[in-house]
């Protein structure tokens, strides 16, 4: 539906580089990357508030670079001050059919819809700055969708809102997007947001993409060392590939040897990275296991979580397992106790390391 | 004095030095003299011409503001710098100066043919309409500026998301958005151009119940020894002045931080 081909943009002194980014139809994709990684500058040219240096956009086959604004079927719902605070609610929903000089009975159908879906129905004749943070958003969604775009832009709309209404919001977004089959390239920093609402998932560091792919893959097997630290993995350190036997690589990482799924044979120095989630705590070594890597570990430090708890273990290297409260409890963990540590091989994700990259 | 005094007092010798010369008024102030000089048809003609002349000329002011002030704040252009520069032109030139620079302009071949084939403005009603409209051009711009400044650049992107055309979005979302900016611009150069004085003379003169306008009458009223009736023509020029910057702080919400 939304293809984005060799798309360069220059503003001041970032530079958008060579993006490639496809979204189908009916699908949420997600940009996600830290403050500065240039996702609102791929936005702003996507919609067309920025101009293309070189490269193509296409909207359902129809090359969309050049067009203006208004003429690119795309719908918007930015963080915030996306209301236009003189009309009322009705008005800012009718404004797109007003724009097109649509007869109500064309558009008011799909508005009475997207207002019953969203529970904005008493809201409709108030103005925007008597609302609640939550229902301007609701608000703006459903604006943005009455105007029927082929595909809805969202740019960190939920980021302003406390945690319980950003979720209440995302199982909204994620119930319209479903149901009505909309096709969503959303762009955050919120990690959680974006595993949420996406099915794929593109990495935009430093104005690349690095990594595009489903959300689980993503999340799951990082690419780059960037990459892993963005996405917050717990345990990332630099090892060495000592050898590689029946598809299973042992690590040298710290003074310890794991074992992990081999990558290419060429990749001798690479990232360790293990998701705190994917570390089993066990009190004493006694019961067999599947688990490749059974790591004798001395805990140097617990932080409390909600709602889990950050277990820091010194296995030979720095290791990090997170673990739920009863868990912590029934296992009795003190900082200087002794711990078995159980990995999975498939959990140790492995990424080539060009030399000298940093790892922290 | 600590700081914080110290700089309250400054503040209150401003008030002072302003309510001071408008309360020095009452020394000369006398209510027949007040009633018969207001009420006399030369006055009424002055307060009429005006009217009508600073309505005319902020009407016009801020017809070209708007655009100007639009491109201003929302695009890059080569020039742009130096437009903006010279908004405060009129602020730095007096208007006296501004005055001479239109009767030199109407003496120039050019402007010796818009008179005599266009409009008159030496010694007439236009010229005091012009005269009123370069003063107050400047300030109608800047004001307009920050209206539309203040107008985030997102909304009309949005409106035009839903299908609006760049003409559409700017009269249907940025102009209502910035009506308040809008109006307190239109009354504060309104107000400008009803107290202006010294470009007007440049050019118009001082013609009895021709171009005898509200300031003009005040200075030909003190000229002829007449302290009664300028003080009454200067009492209407201030509450005329002061309702504008009223409304004006009202529709802008000033009043500062504290």
């Amino acid at each position: 539906m939304l293809e984005i081909k060799n798309l360069n943009v220059v503003t001041g002194n970032f530079h958008l580089r060579d993006i490639n980014l496809a979204v189908a139809e009916g699908e949420c994709h997600a940009v996600i990357g830290p403050s500065g990684s240039g996702k609102s500058t791929l936005l702003h040219a996507v919609l067309g508030v920025l101009p293309a240096q070189n490269g193509h956009i296409q909207l359902g086959g129809k090359d969309i670079t050049r067009l203006p604004i208004e003429q690119r079927g795309l719908g918007y719902v930015p963080q915030g001050l996306g209301l236009f605070s003189h009309l009322t609610v009705r008005e800012n929903l009718a404004y797109s059919a007003r724009a097109r000089h649509m007869a109500a009975s064309d558009f008011q159908p799909l508005i009475n819809q997207l207002v019953e879906a969203t529970g904005i129905g008493s809201l409709l004749d108030r103005k925007p700055e008597t609302l609640s943070g939550g229902e301007r958003q609701r608000v703006g969604i459903v604006r943005a969708l009455a105007s029927q775009p082929k595909v809805v832009l969202l740019d960190e709309p939920f980021t302003a809102l406390n945690e319980s209404l950003r979720r209440e919001l995302w199982w909204l977004m994620r119930a319209l997007q479903q149901e009505r089959g909309l096709t969503v390239m959303l762009v955050t920093h919120d990690l959680s947001e974006a595993y949420f609402l996406s099915q794929t998932i593109s990495v935009l560091l430093e104005g690349r993409i690095i990594q595009q792919g489903d959300k689980a893959t993503v999340y799951g097997r990082p690419v780059a060392g960037d990459v892993a630290r963005f996405l917050g993995i717990e345990t990332l350190l630099p090892g060495r590939v000592v050898d590689v036997n029946d598809g299973l690589a042992t690590v040298e990482v710290g003074t310890t040897r794991i074992v992990a799924l081999a990558i290419s044979a060429e990749s001798k120095e690479v990232f360790v990275s293990i998701r705190g989630e994917d570390v089993t705590l066990q009190n004493h070594d006694t019961t067999a296991t599947s688990a490749r890597n059974r790591l004798v570990a001395r805990i140097v430090a617990i932080h409390a979580g909600s709602p889990l708890m950050q277990v820091e273990l010194d296995a030979g290297f720095p290791l990090t397992a997170l673990i739920t409260r009863p868990s912590f409890h029934e296992l009795e963990l003190q900082v200087g106790s002794t711990v078995i540590a159980l990995v999975k091989a498939p959990s140790i994700n492995l990424i080539p390391r060009r030399p000298g990259e940093k790892y922290s | 004095m600590n700081l914080r005094n110290t700089t309250i007092a400054a503040a209150l010798a401003v008030l002072l030095l302003y309510g001071g010369l408008i309360l020095s008024l009452g020394w000369f102030f006398d209510g027949a003299s007040l009633s018969k000089a207001l009420w006399s048809e030369r006055t009424l003609f002055s307060i009429r011409l005006s009217l009508m002349t600073a309505t005319l000329a902020a009407f016009v002011a801020v017809v070209l503001a708007v655009p100007a002030a639009y491109a201003l704040s929302r695009f890059r252009f080569p020039g742009r710098e130096l437009v903006d520069t010279m908004l405060e032109f009129p602020i730095i030139v007096s208007p006296a100066a501004l005055g001479a620079m239109l009767l030199i302009f109407f003496n120039n071949p050019l402007g010796e043919w818009i008179q005599a084939h266009a409009v008159q403005f030496v010694f007439a009603f236009a010229g005091i309409v012009l005269a009123q409209f370069v003063t107050i051009l400047g300030v109608a711009t800047r004001l307009l500026k920050t209206a539309f400044d203040d107008v985030p650049r997102e909304v009309e992107t949005i409106a035009r998301t839903l299908g609006a055309s760049p003409r559409h979005a700017f009269f249907t979302v940025t102009l209502p958005l910035a009506r308040r900016g809008l109006l307190a611009a239109f009354i504060l150069a309104w107000a400008k151009a009803f107290g202006e004085f010294g470009a007007t003379i440049m050019v118009a003169g001082t013609m009895a119940m021709r171009t005898e306008t509200l300031p003009i009458a005040i200075f030909l009223r003190l000229s002829s020894a007449d302290i009664e009736g300028t003080v009454a023509l200067i009492l209407v020029l201030v509450v005329i002045g002061l309702t504008a910057l009223h409304f004006t702080r009202r529709l802008l919400g000033g009043g500062g931080h504290a």
